[in-house]
């Protein structure tokens, strides 16, 4: 048994692990939430269930287990099913290319008395996918009475503490992330209910619209580090900026990159359909939007998929541009590679800080759901395709700019340095202040929600033809 | 048409208020905003400071009328049926309160009184708690003094039947009440 877990490659467990984590966060963040509305309003919030209302996420729970599964007549009755499943199973993937906390190291001995080929057989008995960096060393252990006894062999291997070690881990979030918008069109659509419908396509047209400005602002960073691969732009944030040898910055692109990362975050909170970018479900105008028709366990699909949506675009935030898992004190011992580490206590305080972080960004998400009123579908498509887009696009080709010029040294170990970080701070900010003072001057924006004169209403101004 | 009524000198049109250059970019608002709903967080959450009685724990009835409290002087609430000073009903059966009543929730059957110093009594006396609109105006319109409005505001049932409230519950009410609220 011990020898079948042993064999195990290591993301079964960090898969395993992480899903837990997520669901049982899923829960708690609904209750967060409940918390940060109340406070933001001057009240307190749940806290009757349990000590300080901690156990109404389990309230909750049971409540939708324990709901009338109604399916109103007229629907599609296959889809209508599908849909929450295909949401929630597509935010949950999107976690599994996420890196949690840098690369462990383990040390190894297997027992391969008896075999004919020992470093064969150690190389087989080592965990499938991992990346063995040294051995298997074999060595004859004599026992009490002076005979030869078992062989050993000590395998040293590596593996990144990470679902999934993909080579297009950025790409791989952003065609994962805009599937999401499936569940809910189709969840609309299934319903044959106008409401949801309209809250379908709305969805819809926001994800496209939304998701070009994501890629960009993603795309400034990875022009900076030359990579997709998202443990990798994680691996060379782990270090520090500074004059001289004094350590000012942590090297976090969102303080080299902060209108970049300003965008990105707007983009996620339209991609996680959340508040002001929550058209989808306005519920003063399409009583609950696309999920207007579910009830019971698929309403909660849904709701925890919304949530669970907040937390792998959270993780990806603090991924891009917070450094991933990187925190002063928790690097490895080598320079070059500081994610490499052989101690598992680093490793989980890695992995809590990044928990923290992305309760950080989550905590954001909320934050500006109960500060900002929701966008008119105008505004909304007009923030996208007259502001973040064009915007965007200049910040990609001032970063591609920058890194051409001033990237020749940092190009060696394909690290973010001070000086280049400082001008790229720079240009972030003279752009800004550029657009902000050219919006004045650019043509008038269409006038979409114009007043539409109404003869004879009282509200009418012109003056009436004279009667006569 | 209202169009007679109206000059043209009388509508008023309401422009939008030209955009500053803060507020064209959104941010500055946005973080105004932001810092709006934070200061308020801090205020319930390091201060203690929010605006919530917890209600079965602390009621308005306890707190100064200044602090978000309640007078319970001129409070309607549920019925009460009121003895005299041998413990009989006090209530004549006239019917007065069940004819003032809008809500029609008052249901009486008048009987031929047991005692001497009064030719009727009630038999039944119910009143529909869910009916009732708490005006006081079988209060206002008993010749006797015998019904009336209590400051208890927390009843409840299970049913709907529990809440029609019959003669003796009524005057159980009034057992109940009489040390706080006399006659």
């Amino acid at each position: 048994m011990r020898e079948f877990f042993q064999s195990l490659p290591p993301w079964v467990f960090i898969a395993i692990i992480a899903h837990a984590v997520v669901l049982g966060t899923v829960a708690y963040l609904i209750l967060l939430e409940r918390k940060v509305a109340a406070w933001v309003q001057d009240r307190l919030g749940p806290n009757r269930v349990g000590p300080k209302g901690l156990l109404q996420p389990i309230a909750d729970g049971l409540k939708f287990i324990f709901k009338e599964d109604f399916r109103p007549a007229g629907v599609d009755r296959v889809l209508f099913t599908l849909a929450p499943a295909m949401f929630i199973i597509v935010v949950i993937i999107s976690i599994a290319v996420v890196p949690l906390g840098g690369v462990h190291e383990k040390t190894v001995v297997y027992d391969v008395s008896g075999a004919n080929d020992p470093k064969k057989e150690a190389l087989e008995k080592a965990p499938r996918g991992a990346e063995v960096v040294e051995g298997p060393r074999i060595e004859e252990r004599a026992n009490a009475e002076g005979e030869s006894g078992a062989v050993l062999a000590t395998v040293v291997y590596r593996y990144p503490v990470q679902i999934a070690k993909l080579d297009i881990g950025a790409l791989f979030i952003i065609a994962v992330l805009s599937l999401a918008v499936y569940g809910v069109v189709i969840g609309g659509w299934a319903s044959n209910n106008k409401y949801s419908f309209l809250g379908g396509l709305r969805a819809t047209a926001q994800m496209i619209s939304y998701e070009i400005p994501l890629g960009l602002s993603l795309l400034c960073i990875v022009v900076m580090f030359g990579t997709l691969q998202l443990d990798e732009i994680v691996n060379k944030q782990a270090h520090y900026w500074g004059i001289g040898g004094l350590k000012l910055l942590p090297a976090w692109n969102v303080f080299a990159q902060p209108m970049a990362f300003l965008m990105f975050l707007i983009c996620i909170h339209a991609e996680a359909n959340r508040a002001p970018f929550d058209l989808a479900e306005a519920e003063q105008e399409l009583v609950g939007g696309y999920h207007t028709e579910y009830s019971a366990m698929r309403f909660a699909m849904f709701f925890l998929a919304e949530y669970m949506g907040m937390i792998t675009t959270s993780a990806v935030c603090v991924a891009l541009f917070f450094g991933g898992w990187h925190f002063p004190g928790l690097s490895g011992p080598d320079p070059v590679h500081p994610e490499v580490t052989a101690s598992m206590g680093l490793i989980l305080a890695r992995c809590l800080v990044f928990f923290v972080k992305t309760m950080l960004v989550i905590f954001v998400f909320m934050w500006a759901r109960w500060s900002l009123p929701r966008f008119r579908f105008d505004q909304l498509m007009m923030l996208a395709w007259r502001a973040l887009i064009p915007l965007s696009l200049l910040m990609l080709m001032t970063t591609a700019i920058v890194v051409y010029v001033f990237g020749a040294n940092d190009r060696a170990h394909m690290r973010v340095g001070g000086r280049m970080a400082l001008v790229l701070l720079v240009v972030n900010g003279v752009l800004t202040v550029l657009i902000m003072l050219a919006s004045r001057y650019l043509p008038a924006a269409p006038q979409t929600n114009r007043k539409i004169r109404v003869e004879g209403s009282r509200f009418e101004t012109t003056p009436v033809a004279a009667a006569s | 048409m209202p169009r007679k009524s109206m000059k043209d000198s009388d509508v008023i049109e309401l422009k939008e208020p030209k955009l500053s250059l803060g507020d064209q970019f959104y941010l500055p608002q946005v973080k105004a905003g932001l810092g709006t709903t934070l200061k308020h967080l801090f205020q319930v959450v390091v201060k203690n400071k929010h605006r919530v009685i917890q209600y079965p724990e602390e009621k308005r009835d306890d707190l100064p009328v200044e602090e978000g409290g309640m007078s319970l002087r001129t409070y309607r609430g549920v019925h009460r049926l009121n003895k005299d000073e041998e413990g009989r009903v006090k209530c004549v059966a006239c019917f007065m309160c069940s004819t003032a009543c809008p809500a029609r929730c008052i249901h009486i059957e008048a009987e031929e009184s047991p005692w001497a110093d009064r030719e009727k009594y009630p038999a039944k006396f119910d009143i529909d708690e869910l009916r009732c609109i708490y005006c006081g105006m079988c209060e206002e319109a008993c010749p006797v003094d015998a019904i009336e409005l209590t400051h208890e505001y927390d009843i409840v049932g299970l049913t709907r039947q529990e809440m029609i409230f019959d003669k003796s519950k009524l005057l159980e009410i009034f057992d109940q009440t009489v040390e706080k609220e006399p006659m």
